[in-house]
């Protein structure tokens, strides 16, 4: 925080700035976005690639970037799309990802690894476009692996869910952050 | 400022001990030096406090005031471009108090100032001042500035790679590389405007000792076929190609190693981005004018290599990491992409997404790696597993003499040569008290 924000507290309690939040959408649209993404995580719990991959619309932008602890005052400290990333995938790529999966030489993945994604925090937002909804939510990832091995990640995520031409919902772009800098783990076997 | 290497007092396993349980001769390796505490704290200080270790490209720290933090062993380090140009590598750890000095993995500083009681250090690692400096004027009959400074290693570059190191005998970089700066040559030296490191960088743990990955990468093609057919399933649509093993080659200097072929695009095509490959075909004769024309078929080539200790690359996928040790059984990975620097926009945007979807904890073939080492040192808990010993004697008389070739120079790729070359370096080191000790011509 910089010097000039600085305010005795004191003072500060006099002054109160709620956050402007944009209106509510209806309570209809909260639960069907709510539904599709409790349904999204448990195809991905059940390793039903090929039906998730078909929640995707056909520009998907799949992006997880990379986490580094910078300075507060460094301006280039967010994430940026031009630095490396752990996803940034189009369906093509997201595709690949799945044929690796799904390959019996996949010697990673048998046994099988067990995730359970929970997902919360779930807000739906309005946006210019009618058939685009704007949607945060949060995650808390746990993988079990062989007999004793047990993985957590937790974060946060920002989806544009976009109405197709049947009126479903369907994932256009997925920006996820975790709160690890270093991957608390020998590799990233699941999509968030 | 600088210290004397001083031998601490502990039980250190014994040269004799240590021989017995590395046979390069036969090929024979304990499990017990990928477990053992007492085995890595000899590392720790006659490796990693001893060799040169990379810590930067020059690109991540073009300006003054750029830094990085990174470790040498468990030693963190500030890679710090100072005023005058010259990059320090200084120990973060206050003099003081020992706190560390900079919290931020990456970015730019005017100085380093301690949270703890505010002892500030300039960007070339000397003090600064402190909050009631006049009071240690006062009290301390010993105060010196000049003695305040933070710890700094040598630091030394080759063609854009930096390294550092805390030992004022450890020969010089160029000598401690030695004839192996022929085969860096392929990654670093195949366009005139040289390489540069696309920003930020992944880091991840693996519960591996850090041994186990630099071996995979100085020599274990033989793993390649096996353990990622399915990553090459999902970049390539088939598995992973069979190299004619009488044209192929593993070679090492002084424990680094290369394994490769001269199939020119092999490890390029595994990134699924048809335009690298063809920015190498397209550039086969530019290249052939700098490197000479088999050297310039190595650019792209399947293969893979490691700098001892601990930095690893892959031509031609342009992966470049190093495996930090974190205790005798965790690996704290930090991988970058690394690209020519005149290369197009473009393809270097291609570098970037296929590096990450191959070779990252996301990659299709990195995933299957990391599950293999966690398991291979883990073993090594069982008293029984120790005493087996592990065989590495795949290609024990594969040596041959190459008109082009530098180093030891072994045939075909299946072939445990590069492996044995780097435990009998780490087995030199570990049994030598000083660099004057180490026995020549490995």
């Amino acid at each position: 925080m910089s010097q000039a924000q600085a305010q005795n507290p004191a003072d500060a309690i006099r002054d109160p700035r709620p956050p402007q939040f944009p209106p509510l959408p209806e309570r209809d649209l909260v639960f069907e976005v709510e539904q599709f993404l409790y349904r999204e995580a448990r195809l991905l719990d059940q390793e039903r690639y090929e039906e998730w991959l078909g929640l995707m619309t056909e520009d998907i932008h799949y992006w997880m970037p990379g986490v580094q602890a910078r300075f507060r005052n460094d301006t280039s400290s967010g994430p940026l799309i031009e630095r490396m990333a752990f996803y940034d995938d189009d369906l093509l790529n997201l595709r690949r990802r799945v044929t690796r999966f799904m390959h019996a030489t996949a010697w990673a993945e048998d046994p099988p690894t067990r995730a359970c994604h929970i997902i919360n925090n779930v807000e739906v937002e309005l946006t210019d476009n009618a058939r685009e909804y704007r949607v945060y939510s949060t995650f808390v990832n746990c993988r079990g692996r062989n007999e004793a091995e047990e993985t957590w990640m937790a974060g946060r995520r920002t989806d544009l869910l976009r109405r197709d031409e049947t009126g479903a919902l369907r994932l256009a772009r997925r920006e996820i952050h975790i709160t690890q800098a270093v991957l608390l783990a020998k590799n990233l076997n699941v999509f968030l | 400022m600088t210290v004397q290497v001083q031998q601490e007092e502990w039980a250190r396993p014994s040269a004799q001990a240590l021989r017995e349980m590395v046979d390069v001769g036969r090929g024979r390796i304990s499990p017990r030096i990928f477990w053992d505490e007492a085995i890595y704290r000899l590392e720790l200080e006659r490796i990693f406090a001893r060799c040169w270790i990379f810590v930067a490209h020059e690109s991540q720290i073009p300006n003054p005031g750029d830094f990085l933090t990174t470790t040498i062993g468990e030693d963190g380090v500030i890679v710090s471009r100072a005023n005058d140009g010259q990059v320090k590598v200084l120990l973060n750890a206050c003099p003081h108090r020992g706190n560390r000095v900079c919290f931020a993995e990456a970015g730019n500083a005017r100085r380093f100032t301690c949270n703890y009681h505010g002892w500030a250090f300039g960007r070339d690692g000397a003090f600064l001042g402190m909050p009631a400096e006049e009071i240690y004027e006062k009290t301390c009959p010993d105060f010196d500035k000049s003695e305040l400074g933070l710890i700094q290693a040598r630091v030394a570059g080759y063609k854009g790679l930096l390294f550092a190191t805390f030992d004022p005998e450890a020969p010089t970089l160029d000598e401690f590389l030695g004839d192996y700066r022929w085969y860096l040559d392929v990654l670093l030296d195949n366009d005139e405007g040289g390489t540069e490191f696309l920003t930020g960088n992944i880091k991840s743990w693996i519960d591996c000792n850090w041994k186990v990955p630099a071996e995979n990468f100085v020599g274990d093609s033989l793993h390649a076929q096996w353990t990622h057919n399915s990553g090459a399933v999902a970049m390539l649509g088939m598995g992973v190609g069979k190299a004619k093993q009488d044209s192929v080659y593993q070679a090492n200097v002084n424990g680094h190693g290369m394994q490769f072929g001269f199939d020119m695009v092999g490890n390029a095509m595994t990134l699924g981005e048809p335009e690298v490959v063809q920015y190498i075909r397209e550039r086969e004769a530019i290249m052939a004018e700098r490197l000479g024309k088999l050297r310039s078929r190595m650019v792209g080539a399947m293969g893979s290599a490691t700098l001892f200790p601990n930095f690893s690359f892959l031509a031609g996928l342009n992966t470049v990491r190093t495996w930090n040790p974190r205790g005798p059984h965790r690996t704290e990975l930090h991988t970058w992409v690394l690209v020519n620097k005149n290369a197009p926009d473009s393809i270097k945007e291609k570098y970037r997404k296929g590096v990450m979807r191959t070779f990252s904890p996301s990659g299709t073939l990195e995933m299957d790696d990391g599950e293999n080492w966690e398991a291979a040192t883990r073993t090594a808990a069982g008293v029984v597993a120790r005493r087996q010993k592990l065989h590495y004697s795949l290609g024990l008389h594969s040596q041959v003499e190459h008109e082009e070739l530098p180093g030891n120079v072994h045939q075909r790729k299946f072939n445990d040569s590069n492996q044995r070359a780097f435990y009998g370096r780490w087995l030199d080191l570990l049994c030598a008290e000083t660099w004057s000790n180490l026995p020549e011509g490995r």
